[in-house]
Parts: C-alpha cells; sequence; structure tokens
C-alpha cells in the first residue's frame, strides 16, 4: 500500500444512527446513563427527546474507517475528543488525511487526522491516529 | 449540592481493585454490529472494546465512577479524550488482566457558570504472558449544580 503525506483516507459512512443500537450498546457497557435510551432524560435536559449515540460507538465509526483503509491490526494509537454528541436519526460519515510518516524499524506509520461530520460540515468527533501501514507494493 | 474539592482532589490516587476480563464472542458480534460492521477475521475484538473492557475489568463501573465523584444524575456528563494505545491486537477468549486508578483532577469555576470536575482515569490492560496489551486513558467532566 503506497501512502503519501497529504492522502485522505477514504470516508466511512454510517446511514443512520438508530436506538435500537444505542440500547445494544448501553447493556453491553452496563451504562445506566439514560441519555442513550430514554427520551424523557433528554427532553428534561433540553434536547427535545432525541437520544445521544454512545461516544465509543461514534469513535467507533473512526475506527471502522482507519481498519478499512489499513487493515484490522492497524491502529497503534488513538486519542479522541467529542466536541458534539451525535444523536438518533444522523448520518455521520468518518474521514482523515496523513499528516505524517514515519518509520519504526521495518514499519512504517502514519499519523493521521481523522474525523467524524455530518453532511453540513459539523464536526462531532476528532482526533489524531497512529497507524500501522502495510507494506509497499508497487 | 456540589461535593467539596478537597474531598474530590482526595481520589487522585484511588486504585481500582484490580481484575481479569474475557471478551466473549456474543460481546464482540453485537459491539461490532452496533458500530456498523461485521466482527473482524481471526476472534479480533472491535477495538472499541476499549472503552468498556477497561473500566469493568478493572473491578470498577461506570456507576461506580459516578459514585465515587458524588455525581448528581441529572446532571450531565461530557467527555474530554480517550487515548488509547494499542501494543498488540485485543481478541476473543484471551484473558487480560487490568489495573489502574484515578490519576489526576481538576475544578473549574467560571462566573456564571457551572462548576465542572475533571477526572483523568488510566488503565492498563496485559495479555495472558503479562505483556501489556494496550493502555487506555480517559478525561470525564462531572458538571455540579447548586440544588
Amino acid at each position: 500500500m503506497k501512502v503519501e503525506v497529504g492522502d485522505a483516507i477514504p470516508a466511512w459512512t454510517m446511514e443512520n444512527v438508530t436506538p435500537e443500537r444505542m440500547k445494544t450498546v448501553a447493556a453491553i457497557l452496563r451504562d445506566p446513563t439514560p441519555i442513550h435510551w430514554d427520551r424523557e432524560a433528554t427532553r428534561k435536559l433540553g434536547l427535545e427527546g432525541r437520544l445521544l449515540n454512545q461516544s465509543p460507538i461514534n469513535l467507533g465509526y473512526v475506527v471502522n474507517m482507519l481498519m478499512a483503509w489499513a487493515g484490522p491490526t492497524c491502529i497503534r494509537r488513538i486519542r479522541t475528543e467529542f466536541p458534539l454528541p451525535v444523536f438518533d436519526g444522523e448520518r455521520v460519515s468518518a474521514g482523515g488525511v496523513v499528516t505524517a510518516i514515519e518509520t519504526e524499524g521495518d514499519s512504517r506509520v502514519a499519523e493521521c487526522e481523522v474525523w467524524l461530520d455530518l453532511d453540513d460540515g459539523t464536526r462531532k468527533v476528532h482526533a489524531r491516529a497512529w497507524i500501522a501501514l502495510p507494506e509497499e507494493t508497487e | 449540592m456540589i461535593p467539596a474539592k478537597a474531598a474530590m482532589q482526595r481520589l487522585v490516587g484511588h486504585r481500582f481493585p484490580g481484575g481479569h476480563y474475557q471478551i466473549e464472542h456474543w460481546e464482540n458480534f453485537l459491539l461490532s454490529e452496533a458500530t456498523g460492521i461485521e466482527p473482524l477475521p481471526d476472534a479480533l475484538a472491535h477495538p472499541v472494546h476499549l472503552f468498556h473492557v477497561p473500566i469493568n475489568g478493572v473491578g470498577t463501573s461506570i456507576t461506580e465512577l459516578f459514585r465515587l465523584a458524588e455525581v448528581d444524575r441529572s446532571a450531565p456528563v461530557s467527555i474530554d479524550y480517550y487515548d488509547w494505545t494499542i501494543h498488540t491486537p485485543i481478541r476473543e477468549g484471551e484473558t487480560y488482566a487490568l489495573s489502574g486508578g484515578i490519576t489526576a483532577y481538576e475544578r473549574t469555576e467560571r462566573e456564571g457558570a457551572p462548576t465542572v470536575d475533571s477526572f483523568t482515569y488510566e488503565i492498563d490492560v496485559a495479555g495472558e504472558g503479562g505483556a501489556l496489551a494496550a493502555q487506555v486513558a480517559f478525561r470525564w467532566h462531572y458538571w455540579r449544580f447548586d440544588s
């Protein structure tokens, strides 16, 4: 895989963030926070009954993009911030760009700026990721 | 009521009990599906397991983290960051040993704004041979309101 600084990472899209998946995740995570499954709780917070997707799942969409690009064991490190919540019914797309490439022994690691955006460009997640690149081939 | 700052500060250095965690296939299947993909090949666990496996495996829980920080359950909790370093891929069926604790605390007070208490948690994930498989750090903000 030939990768250069400035390369865009192919986007990965979640077409519809669903309440059903949030409920599954709440159970797996043993997360008691009702904003993920109780619309009345988010009404009380002034969020009009919209459910908030779990942050690790928002990060999961970004991770899916990275794994689709460089393989399922590619992630060395990822540091993520969550400026805005993702709500049920939203369509979000992960994207990214390679900002640096370093050689560690026989392997190459790409430093990438990655994100999760709405179609209008609203940024929900941004992160910096260090990705082990597959061997370069012609 | 806003908890005393000194009591919150004393939580720095708190160590979780420690423990073990094994990711089951059903869990990996459902969590992978929740992110929108099929399970990874070769029993690889989806990296998002690095959210709940450290918390639950180290002998605590989200509920316990809230209790320690005296969180008012009607007040918002927000996330500053997650920082995950993966030394070796996480897999289903392997038993991981977890250790860690609370490593930092900061209170932010601003005129006309809610008080926010921020805690940093750090947990190590070791594989069956004892080698470090992953390290996670995360910082959560607990919003405080005078009642």
